[in-house]
């Protein structure tokens, strides 16, 4: 194998390709790459058992070839190195790296123990985006999702795909995210409904792996998916199990609604979450017939914060605990100025919504 | 090869397993067959479940030859392997799956929780109802060992297996109980489904309004254990029993397991179709009364254990002698003494203790009438109210006038003379006699102590 290659692209993909690597110690073949040299391209492999990354960096090859070679050395050398063009072959058992200044030989590995990448088999059908608006749609979901070995059904993102219309959701059962996207926005040629659950940790590394604005198809089959564009491929187990029935605990009434200006809410859950540094716990007085509410923080061993900002208040009287980190959570990911946020007794979820129907946030209190 | 037992195919890929350790490399045993498992053999093909595809695919591609190898040497039928992915669970995969999830926030106890999420949405069931928590005494022991006889020996001992008893008595966690101890016994194998009967009743309708009928019976007949409570709801409503006496009979016929529970028996469901009381007492018909004094005492400790938390002696002894009517008052009752002794750090005498007791039993709602009384248990008697409140001293309405003097003193705590009145411009001494008897006889008599539970629910119920 030869090819000629540009260390900036090497460097990239081998930063992606890292993305996947496993740490588990009984097989420590997962700690390294899989590298094959073919159709103008270096394709570089890795995984986890749990998730496989493959990118593909833009070469010229000289002679096609494939080897596996520790991840963690290959990596910093490639990243150490200052010059543009490298020129890499396998000279007997060795991997020889030739740069302006520089030469490097290291033992490469017996690439058939590397894990074969499964493959969806029928790839006719799929769902194209742009790689940019759904990772920021991911992004409004998954700070409410956990991983949890006991609660497996709740460790990733629903992705309930109706012809009209696809709805993201994510949940630690403390609090819930729902993302509406209409089908104008991405391209399909499925003709069925159908819903699955998606790692979360797969939907890290989906937005840390595609680029700006890339073109990424979805493709799946009953246990698995792949994401890909033209330079990277991801695929995944899904999760077996079912997302639990969440409509119903969308509130759709409420004792007492605000309105409330988004950034300044942030702030003085912040202003009084400060003096609260374990526990997180705020408290919101809403008083019917006022134009402010008041945001304290709830534990006077660590001092007394009070802030009280303008809303436009609605219904009765209400005093309730949360988690102010679960509130600010869910603000941050709202686009719109003015958030509406919708509130029954102590002991039933909120709601806060804005102008732009297709997200909404529900959090639960704490106990009073 | 016919179709095997699943304990067989166990002990049968065990076997396997032992002889493909030795001829692999230790951790390429461990990474890629440890967690394999032969679900089925029939027609020359063996069927191997694997945890994930990256295993599938690696097994398929490398350890093929070996695998089938090994099965021949048992068994020279099978010609061909076939390889599935079953049930990734998220513990199947290693731990540092989780290493950058974001950061943790801490959250505290007292955090609430979307009440929705605890439960199963596969199954339904509630995980925190096991056996191990389900305290038997007198009152239930019979309906205990049926439910263990179900899960000893699904769909064939006791099938179905019907159980009723009052409100609060602990149907439901005997009923979720037995769903999640099959769970948990059969792994995946055995499919267990908990529904409610209003659950059942409502995806009747809504699959009617689809006109997506076969909905409801993909639904509930493609499982191997059923669990419906408090079937009595469905009384009536003729869609919904004729769907629940199809999905009854599917699965009856092919000997899966059948729970049902209720609030009272079988023959004391009203317009219920005589087809289903006949089909429901055709199986094990076990009752649940309310707990005798020592199964509450035991209740109550039980109870304090799970919360971690102490109580002394006497006042266990005072709650469990004062608070007889169900499982739910009494941990209510636990629950606002453990918080009186928290708050007030005051002594926990005996007498404080049944001023709570007072205090927090007499919850009668407010809108509740003499009328409500008379009316509702003139009905539950199935007797005119006229007779009721009459004179004839026949056995059958001399009874119910008892029941009713009782509850107007107990419910409203009207005087003895006022009751009197209403039932018929009766002596109060009359009233009097009427109510300690009855207060006597329900201490002792637990199927007078379960009509009077029923009566007061109709009451609170008609109220609101």
């Amino acid at each position: 194998m030869s090819v000629i290659i540009l260390r900036n692209n090497l460097k990239e993909a081998l930063e992606k390709a890292n993305r996947a690597l496993g740490e588990a110690s009984h097989l420590p073949v997962l700690k390294n790459f899989l590298i094959k040299a073919e159709n103008n391209n270096l394709i570089i492999t890795s995984t986890n058992l749990e998730l496989g990354i493959t990118v593909y960096v833009p070469a010229k090859i000289i002679e096609p070839g494939y080897f596996m070679i520790p991840a963690s050395v290959f990596s910093s050398l490639i990243s150490n190195i200052t010059s543009e063009r490298l020129d890499i072959q396998i000279k007997d058992s060795n991997l020889e790296i030739k740069a302006d200044n520089y030469e490097a030989e290291i033992p490469i590995l017996n690439s058939e123990d590397f894990p074969i990448i499964p493959d969806i088999e029928n790839k006719n059908k799929f769902i194209e985006f742009n790689s940019s608006f759904i990772s920021e749609a991911f992004n409004q979901i998954i700070s409410t999702v956990q991983f949890s070995e006991i609660r497996p059904e709740i460790s990733g993102i629903l992705f309930d795909f109706q012809l009209n219309e696809l709805t993201l959701v994510g949940t630690d059962s403390f609090r819930l995210a729902e993302k509406k996207i209409s089908n104008s926005k991405f391209k399909t040629n499925f003709d069925t409904n159908f819903k699955f659950i998606i790692p979360i940790k797969t939907i890290h590394e989906f937005i840390r792996v595609f680029k700006k604005d890339e073109i990424v198809k979805f493709y799946f089959d009953e246990n698995q998916i792949l994401f890909k564009s033209n330079t990277v491929e991801i695929i995944s187990r899904l999760i077996e199990g079912n997302f639990p029935d969440y409509k119903a605990i969308i509130p759709k009434n409420f004792e007492t609604e605000i309105e409330i200006n988004k950034n300044d809410f942030m702030n003085s859950l912040k202003l009084s979450g400060v003096l609260n540094p374990s526990i997180y716990e705020i408290k919101i007085i809403i008083k019917s017939g006022k134009k402010n509410i008041e945001v304290l923080s709830t534990e006077k061993s660590f001092g007394k914060a009070k802030s009280t900002l303008l809303a436009k208040i609605k219904g009765k009287d209400a005093e309730i605990l949360f988690n102010w980190r679960y509130f600010f959570d869910g603000l941050k990911n709202f686009k719109d100025e003015a958030v509406f946020i919708g509130l029954n007794d102590g002991s039933r979820p909120a709601l806060i919504k804005s102008e732009d129907i297709t997200y909404l946030y529900i959090l639960m209190p704490i106990k009073q | 090869m016919e179709n095997l037992e699943q304990q067989e195919l166990t002990k049968i890929w065990q076997s396997i397993l032992n002889e493909i350790e030795l001829q692999l490399p230790k951790a390429s045993f461990v990474t890629w067959l440890k967690n394999s498992e032969l679900v089925d053999k029939k027609d020359g093909v063996a069927y191997i479940a694997l945890p994930n595809s990256f295993t599938k695919a690696w097994v398929e591609n490398k350890y093929n030859k070996i695998i089938l190898g090994n099965i021949r040497l048992l068994d020279d039928s099978t010609k061909n392997i076939k390889y599935l992915v079953k049930s990734a669970k998220s513990s199947d995969f290693p731990k540092d799956a989780d290493k950058n999830n974001g950061s943790k926030t801490e959250t505290s106890e007292k955090q609430l929780a979307f009440p929705e999420f605890k439960i199963d949405p596969e199954t339904n069931l509630n995980p925190k109802y096991t056996f191990a928590t389900y305290v038997v005494g007198g009152s239930n022991e019979l309906a205990y060992a049926a439910a263990q006889g179900v899960v000893g020996d699904i769909g064939k001992k006791y099938n179905p297996l019907f159980i009723y008893g009052g409100v609060g008595l602990g149907k439901t966690h005997l009923m979720q109980s037995v769903g999640n101890e099959i769970k948990n016994a059969y792994k995946n194998q055995v499919r267990v489904k908990y529904v409610s009967s209003e659950k059942f009743t409502s995806d009747v309708i809504a699959a009617i309004r689809a006109k997506r009928a076969e909905d409801v019976k993909k639904k509930y007949r493609d499982v191997d254990v059923l669990i419906i409570d408090d079937i009595q709801f469905i009384a009536g409503k003729e869609k919904t029993e004729e769907e629940f006496f199809n999905t009854f009979n599917a699965l009856y016929e092919v000997n899966k397991q059948i729970v049902i529970s209720s609030d009272r028996p079988p023959k004391a469901i009203p317009v219920l179709e005589e087809r289903l009381r006949s089909r429901f007492e055709g199986g094990m018909v076990v009752d649940i009364s309310p707990p005798d004094y020592e199964t509450r005492t035991a209740i109550i400790k039980t109870k304090l254990q799970q919360k971690n938390k102490e109580l002394p002696d006497s006042v266990i002894d005072v709650i469990a002698a004062k608070v007889r009517k169900n499982i739910r008052e009494i941990e209510g009752i636990v629950n606002v003494v453990l918080f009186y002794k928290e708050q007030k750090r005051a002594d926990l005498t005996p007498q404080a203790v049944e001023e709570i007791i007072r205090k927090n039993t007499q919850h009668t709602p407010e809108n509740i009438t003499p009328n409500h009384i008379v009316r509702a248990t003139a009905n539950f008697f199935q007797i005119p109210i006229d007779d009721l409140m009459g004179k004839c001293r026949r056995k059958e309405f001399v009874r119910p006038r008892q029941v009713a003097i009782y509850l107007l003193r107990d419910m409203l705590d009207l005087s003895y003379p006022h009751i009197g009145d209403i039932v018929g411009k009766k002596d109060h001494t009359t009233a009097i006699h009427a109510y300690e008897k009855i207060n006597k006889e329900l201490n002792k008599n637990s199927d007078l102590n379960q009509k009077i539970i029923l009566i007061k629910d109709i009451i609170n119920k008609s109220s609101e």
